[in-house]
């Protein structure tokens, strides 16, 4: 991104004489950062994030900096003539991609997300969940600068929410910026930098980001055992995806705690360093006294799998919702 | 621009949305062109069907894809881009019919006034016939463009205002169509071509402008 995206006093509504959705919002989009926003239904959440994608534009003040943008909508009831592959081919084109890059970002993304099988499936026959991978898969192919999720988990399979989580972490330790709206509580819970809340037609700061999820973290977190280089932490850790908490663990090595999302991030980070990390031991951080850690899933069997670190899960790939 | 293009052209072809205004028009020039009939009077007859068939292929064309695929491309190329594109791949999906249209006129039509005595050049008759073509597909083009979203938005309204307006484009005095068409009519009496230069501008001014006024709109309505 080359520059920092800003909304400067930005309203929006719909029609000469309608009620304003959004009133004098002013936001800040750092570059790098994961924003969640919250709100009731029919607060102006997806609103907000239509502005930001640049598919709406204000109706009163401006917005200014804008990136290269991918959005996902919440359905993605696409009724279109194309297979799934050839879809995200002419997307990829769409998003400046050449021919024959776009039909193997389209092959790769599908297949990540469990959806290979359905490459060649015409989009009116896939089935809700498998039409809601294309949706996402179609934002990733080029890496976007902006990623916009406007409830992008809708419909998406355990396994596929899962890569999704990581696909953001990951998009934002590459110096992406993602806005995300979802009604799971604990969807990237403590890995936001931060969140506000669009009530009333404002958008209200909700927490202090950084500070306050290290005082109260929620989530399932990882904790990384690494032995690095002599001068220890590269950077400061703010740099580190995630922003781990970073202590002196046993035998010389470094201890890093980051909500679990990140922690394939931050595994990769510290291989690619120069001079690369050793990884000594990845567990799950255990969780906090008084905080019931409740599954991202209501089914029973999810239960272990929500405080097992990402990074160690053998990437459980369900046959496909069709 | 040209991947936009090329996904609406994909997304045209492939829904087969574009079969009944070609059956239509196909069906409008083999009652209407004769074998043998006068050359000019066919052209401006073919000209004429132009019109409401571009309107129509325009409203098939902003209206293919559902909004949430729409707003997908539009977050990766902005609204107005998308929107520039659906309409001229309309543009091109009816200049397509035209020249067909053109050449079932140029092989069946004869080279003569309506009196039969006359001679008629085929290839200055022919630029004229595809000229007098362009000035109806334009304001056709236009007329698509602003009775369908974003500018006109109730659903049920964009039919009956884009006939209403096909025909009195083709019927009102001082529209760049019914101008070309009156050209082609008297010239086919004479014999003497005129190409219809000035309507042609002016329906290109006017495409241009509709298509602009609906591209800008486009990103802001919801």
């Amino acid at each position: 991104m080359s520059q920092r995206m800003r909304l400067d006093g930005v309203g929006r509504r719909y029609g000469m004489r309608g009620p304003w959705v959004l009133r004098d919002v002013q936001l800040d989009v750092p570059v790098g950062a994961l924003l969640r926003i919250e709100g009731a239904n029919g607060s102006g959440k997806s609103t907000l994030l239509r502005l930001l994608a640049g598919i709406d534009r204000p109706t009163a003040g401006r917005i200014t900096g804008c990136p290269r943008t991918a959005y996902v909508p919440e359905r993605f009831p696409a009724a279109l003539p194309f297979t799934a592959a050839g879809y995200l081919t002419h997307l990829g084109r769409i998003h400046g991609l050449r021919t024959p890059e776009a039909s193997r970002c389209a092959a790769e993304w599908l297949e990540r997300f469990g959806a290979a099988g359905h490459a060649h499936t015409p989009l009116a026959e896939l089935s809700k969940g498998t039409s809601q991978k294309v949706a996402v898969a179609q934002a990733l192919l080029a890496e976007p600068e902006l990623l916009v999720l406007d409830e992008a988990w809708t419909g998406l399979d355990r396994a596929a929410r899962g890569i999704l989580d990581r696909v953001v972490a990951e998009r934002v330790a590459d110096g992406g910026t993602v806005v995300f709206v979802d009604h799971d509580p604990r969807r990237l819970a403590g890995a936001a930098d931060s969140v506000y809340r669009v009530a009333e037609g404002l958008l209200l700061p909700r927490d202090g980001g950084t500070e306050e999820r290290q005082a109260a973290p929620v989530g399932p977190r990882v904790v990384i055992e690494a032995e690095g280089p002599p001068g220890g932490v590269p950077g400061s850790a703010a740099h580190l995806p995630g922003a781990p908490d970073i202590d002196p663990g046993p035998g010389g090595t470094t201890r890093l705690t980051v909500p679990a999302a990140h922690s394939d991030a931050l595994l990769r980070a510290l291989l690619t360093a120069r001079p690369p990390w050793h990884i000594r031991a990845v567990t799950a951080a255990a969780p906090p006294p008084g905080t019931a850690h409740e599954p991202p899933d209501d089914t029973s069997g999810a239960a272990h799998q929500a405080t097992l670190p990402t990074a160690l899960q053998d990437t459980p790939y369900e046959a496909p919702l069709s | 621009m040209t991947a936009l293009l090329r996904y609406q052209a994909a997304l045209l072809i492939r829904s087969h949305r574009w079969l009944p205004p070609v059956i239509v028009y196909a069906a409008f020039l083999a009652i209407g062109v004769q074998t043998g009939g006068p050359i000019l009077d066919a052209y401006g007859f073919a000209a004429a069907g132009l019109l409401p068939v571009a309107v129509w292929l325009t409203r098939v064309c902003v209206t293919n894809e559902p909004p949430a695929a729409r707003n997908c491309a539009a977050a990766a190329a902005t609204p107005g881009r998308v929107h520039l594109a659906c309409v001229l791949t309309a543009a091109g999906a009816a200049l397509v019919l035209a020249l067909l249209g053109a050449a079932f006129v140029a092989l069946l039509s004869d080279p003569h006034a309506n009196d039969h005595q006359v001679a008629v050049p085929v290839l200055p008759a022919t630029g004229a016939g595809l000229l007098t073509g362009l000035s109806c597909l334009l304001p056709g083009v236009a007329t698509g463009a602003l009775c369908n979203w974003p500018v006109l938005r109730r659903p049920g309204w964009g039919v009956p205002a884009g006939l209403a307006a096909a025909v009195l484009l083709l019927v009102l005095g001082g529209s760049p169509a019914n101008a070309a068409l009156k050209g082609m009519i008297t010239g086919s009496e004479h014999g003497t071509i005129t190409a219809p230069w000035l309507p042609f501008a002016a329906a290109f001014l006017a495409a241009a402008g509709a298509t602009a006024a609906a591209c800008a709109l486009s990103s802001r309505r919801g």
